[in-house]
């Protein structure tokens, strides 16, 4: 698994904080401790900067890549902030993230990935907002996002589509039409596309305390359609063991072997079933009630694993 | 050639709750009102009829209301200063349920006097709502709740913010709790969780997913009732409390029904249509799932029971 590691956020206070005080410390930190736990990239996301773009962006790269080698993700919705961005990077082929469908960021944002050589992220997300069928994303990818790539010539292997994770709680009906757009996705264009999601994005709004278990179950479920890369949280040490479950097939403990029951089902168009699980280990219990919700069979709650 | 007509089969059904109580049950009721029980979508009578009817509530006020539509003045005349003699009347004219709503002024032995007072007028169940902001509500559904002690009233609104005090009231004395949420499938469950999760017995529980008028987001009302409804019939413990809705409320704060003169002559006779409003809107939701519909304007309780009869005729 690729993971992009997603901890310099502007949502945290931290970050914010931080950045006010432009603590070049604190990234170099976080960007180092990021790669130590196992990100191969590192997603930027400062926001916009209507204002300070032109000295922020360079800035921010040029404090990363002082102590990191690996590929900078810049996530930014600000055209200008990505171009100064890209022209400081001087390390790894850097990440673009992202551009959507909507025609005027199509028109600008792959011929500024093509000028630097960056990867490229496109959100199957149209002017008329995020459909909920997984065919409808594919149909965006297909019909709109690579013929335009195509058109400009863009090395199609620097093509990233993310078919967008939206939260259990209150978008709780696109859980699984992504899973099913991640799996289709993959034949949407040959070679296949690489795909990439925000993991995270699907417990927005969650209570902290469920929040990784719910990533970790949803993650399973993605590696089963053959999900290879995302934006996530390298610190969450149950979710890194998790993928490293999937990866390695190991089934030495019981919660191992039910994580790659799950991915092993999901593979198989199927659907995690109650006798997978031994409903008598709590965690056990706990994960069957995520999958349900995720599955949207069950309808999500705060307290949905009490009930 | 015979046509098959699909039929699905539901692990799940509605809960079954009954409002108020007759003199062998502890209250001093002489008509109680059992709603829920079904195992269907609404009136798919070919799948399985609904055991109970819907009710219909008529919503009254301790107080005369100052911010109603002078057509539902017109139409209660004098009986909106005695809330008793109003209540009656609403019984006569066919009201299931009355609900009582409180208002700021009210101190909290006038609320227990106004509760006691439109029992003794009527023999219907009574829901009592607390005027809707957290410390009064507290302050006057407590004794409400202690003085009328196993009646099985409906006392509301829980809502997230606050629910505790009036759950344990109504714990302690035998009544029912109204839960509200603002229009989302998830949070009416977590609130069935969180006060289930206080002990309140499920059957005690009656969900209000809020709604919206005709014209001003039904649509969202229905589907979200839709989807609790579906959710129970798959067997979801905490979306089968049955539904209660306010279609009297939301209607006749819509300008269609508040306003009477500078609007363009095509929208028709202003009652005419204020009632209108009122019952398609009360009807709609009742398509969706509502097991008690609040109304307020005497002549929309007929035409909404008169739909009642014709849904429930298979």
């Amino acid at each position: 698994m690729y993971i992009i590691g997603e901890n310099i956020h502007i949502v945290s206070e931290k970050v914010k904080e931080a950045l006010a005080s432009r603590d070049r410390e604190f990234f170099m930190d976080l960007a180092v401790r990021q790669v130590e736990a196992g990100a191969k990239a590192i997603d930027i996301n400062l926001g916009p900067r209507k204002k300070d773009w032109a000295e922020v962006f360079p800035w921010i790269v040029e404090t990363i890549e002082s102590v990191v080698d690996v590929p900078l993700s810049i996530d930014t919705t600000n055209v200008d902030g990505m171009e100064a961005a890209l022209r400081t990077i001087r390390k790894a082929q850097p990440i673009l993230n992202s551009t959507s469908a909507e025609l005027e960021r199509l028109e600008k944002v792959p011929l500024l990935a093509k000028k630097y050589g960056a990867k490229l992220i496109a959100l199957t997300m149209g002017s008329s907002g995020i459909p909920v069928e997984a065919d409808a994303r594919v149909s965006i990818a297909v019909d709109i996002i690579i013929p335009r790539l195509l058109e400009i010539d863009f090395p199609m292997e620097d093509l990233i589509i993310d078919p967008l994770v939206l939260t259990v709680s209150g978008c709780q009906q696109y859980c699984p039409h992504l899973i099913e757009a991640v799996r289709m996705l993959q034949y949407a264009w040959d070679p296949s596309p690489m795909i990439s999601v925000g993991l995270s994005n699907v417990s927005n709004s969650v209570p902290a305390e469920n929040r990784s278990l719910i990533n970790r179950v949803y993650c399973a479920m993605l590696m089963g359609v053959g999900l290879q890369m995302m934006i996530a949280n390298p610190f969450d040490q149950k979710l890194m063991e998790v993928i490293g479950w999937i990866e390695t097939k190991d089934t030495s403990t019981p919660l191992a072997r039910l994580y790659n029951k799950i991915a092993e089902r999901i593979a198989n168009s199927d659907e995690p079933q109650i006798e997978d699980f031994d409903l008598s280990d709590p965690e056990q219990a706990a994960v069957w009630k995520t999958t349900q919700i995720l599955l949207n069979k069950v309808i999500y709650a705060e307290g949905y694993l009490n009930q | 050639m015979p046509l098959e007509i699909p039929k699905d089969k539901w692990p799940g059904s509605v809960r079954t709750v009954t409002l108020g109580a007759a003199a062998a049950e502890g209250g001093t009721r002489t008509k109680t009102v059992t709603i829920g029980g079904q195992t269907a979508m609404p009136y798919l009578h070919f799948e399985a009829s609904p055991p109970h009817p819907p009710a219909v509530a008529v919503e009254i006020k301790s107080r005369p209301p100052e911010d109603w539509s002078p057509l539902l003045l017109e139409a209660w005349g004098e009986l909106v200063n005695d809330p008793a003699a109003w209540a009656k009347k609403a019984e006569e004219i066919g009201a299931d349920l009355i609900v009582l709503a409180l208002t700021l002024a009210d101190r909290p032995e006038e609320a227990v006097n106004v509760v006691q007072s439109v029992l003794r007028a009527t023999g219907v169940p009574l829901i009592v709502w607390g005027p809707g902001q957290a410390e009064k509500d507290n302050e006057l559904l407590v004794p409400v709740a202690e003085a009328a002690k196993g009646e099985r009233l409906v006392l509301g609104i829980c809502e997230d913010k606050n629910y505790r005090t009036i759950v344990a009231a109504a714990m302690a004395n035998g009544h029912l709790v109204q839960a509200r949420t603002p229009m989302d499938v998830n949070l009416s469950k977590q609130l069935n969780i969180l006060i289930s999760d206080m002990g309140m017995p499920k059957d005690r529980i009656i969900m209000d997913p809020t709604t919206g008028a005709l014209g001003y987001g039904i649509e969202y009302g229905y589907s979200v009732m839709e989807r609790l409804r579906l959710a129970a019939l798959q067997g979801d413990a905490m979306t089968q409390s049955p539904m209660i809705v306010t279609p009297g409320f939301e209607a006749w704060k819509t300008k269609e029904a508040k306003v009477g003169s500078g609007v363009p002559e095509a929208w028709g006779d202003w009652k005419e249509r204020s009632v209108n409003w009122e019952t398609i809107t009360a009807i709609t939701l009742l398509e969706s799932g509502a097991d008690i519909v609040v109304l307020r304007y005497p002549e929309s309780v007929a035409r909404v029971k008169q739909a009642i009869q014709e849904l429930m005729t298979a």
